[in-house]
């Protein structure tokens, strides 16, 4: 996909080295191919084990087989960083992009510590701290982006838009599952910190990811097809891939009607994305 | 030779888009007090110090470096 250019800088053009035919890396479609393959395995054997086909065993396996593919995005995410010269100012974006998966992926080690090798609840714990900060590190990463964009763009239009989106979105989170389930919840059902971390997630969800998603994706949309807004571009969709499987979950799970396979690979295929967007940052912006 | 403004807008349009690129030129145009069609070879310091500044946070300096020397290339 190359820009379309305007009749002069089309014949000036001619000459010019820039016309990189293959634009994506070896190394992406490769990175990615594994990463979304194994997601694909895993998806599979899910199913089967929330339809009750497979053993105990098995049901362990896949389960840790599950817990492992976000810390291999997030290895992948930080791999793709040191693709960038150290010491690059747009190195910092794909920093805190590697950093929210990272954290999600300490969030399910120590998730799958807590519920596996020790036999607790893990339901509110130390994972729930990784988990939250997942929502720092994209916000960081978003402002810090859209920050870059100033000089170029008009920014202040798309952050108004998305603040407008994110609290109608906030409203719809309050209508449909704070008021009528999250909040009213008794002591018997959920302790004060429980009540606290369920309240943080769907809100964090709408206001720390899929607001600042939106504000992004108005401002790259300014870049056109210019290869710089690609990876941006899957940033935004793994963002808001996360906050719908987020968001969901709660629901499914606060209003009874029970959790499914899709919802773990939404949150797998969402740091995915987020970990192939780092790569094909480097990728866009060779010459 | 091509218009100084046509050759950064080929350069910068495949990574920024149109809209970007003539951002840059007019920027630089403005900041030395011209048009961008009246951008000349005596601006390229100006178009490049301009270029470096608004693209450092958005592209690293190996593609920058490359993308001033292709428009140093395409109006020579």
């Amino acid at each position: 996909m190359t820009e379309r250019l305007a009749p002069g800088a089309r014949g000036a053009a001619q000459g010019l080295s820039h016309a990189r035919t293959r634009v994506i890396s070896g190394a992406t479609i490769g990175t990615s191919s594994v990463m979304f393959g194994l997601l694909a395995v895993f998806s599979y054997f899910n199913g089967l084990s929330y339809d009750g086909q497979l053993n105990a065993t098995t049901d362990t396996i896949v389960y840790v087989f599950g817990i492992a593919l976000v810390p291999l995005a997030a290895v992948a995410a930080f791999i793709g960083v040191t693709r960038f010269p150290p010491g690059e100012r747009v190195r910092t974006q794909w920093l805190l992009i590697s950093g929210a998966v990272a954290t999600f992926a300490l969030g399910d080690i120590a998730w799958m510590i807590l519920e596996l090798g020790m036999g607790i609840d893990p339901y509110p714990s130390i994972a729930d701290v990784f988990y939250v900060s997942v929502y720092a590190f994209f916000l960081a990463a978003a402002v810090v982006a859209i920050g870059s964009y100033r000089h170029l763009v008009d920014i202040k239009m798309p952050v108004i838009v998305a603040s407008i989106v994110a609290f109608a979105a906030t409203a719809v989170v309050y209508i449909a599952l704070l008021q009528p389930y999250i909040l009213p919840a008794g002591t018997d059902e959920l302790s004060a910190v429980g009540k606290m971390v369920s309240t943080i997630y769907p809100l964090g969800d709408v206001l720390f990811m899929l607001g600042p998603a939106v504000a992004l994706a108005l401002v790259i949309g300014r870049l056109g097809r210019g290869r710089l807004a690609w990876p941006w571009w899957i940033v935004v969709v793994g963002a808001v891939v996360f906050a719908v499987t987020d968001s969901w979950y709660s629901y499914a799970d606060w209003s009874g009607i029970g959790t499914t396979a899709v919802l773990d690979a939404g949150w797998i295929g969402a740091n995915m994305l987020l970990a192939t967007a780092v790569f094909v940052a480097r990728d866009v912006s060779r010459y | 030779m091509p218009e100084v403004c046509d050759v950064v807008r080929a350069v910068l349009a495949p990574f920024v888009g149109n809209m970007v690129a003539d951002t840059c030129v007019r920027a630089t145009a403005i900041s030395v007090g011209k048009t961008s069609d009246e951008l000349t070879v005596a601006d390229l310091p100006a178009l490049e110090e301009r270029i470096r500044s608004l693209l450092a946070p958005i592209a690293p300096a190996d593609t920058i470096d490359a993308m001033v020397a292709d428009i140093k290339r395409g109006v020579e």
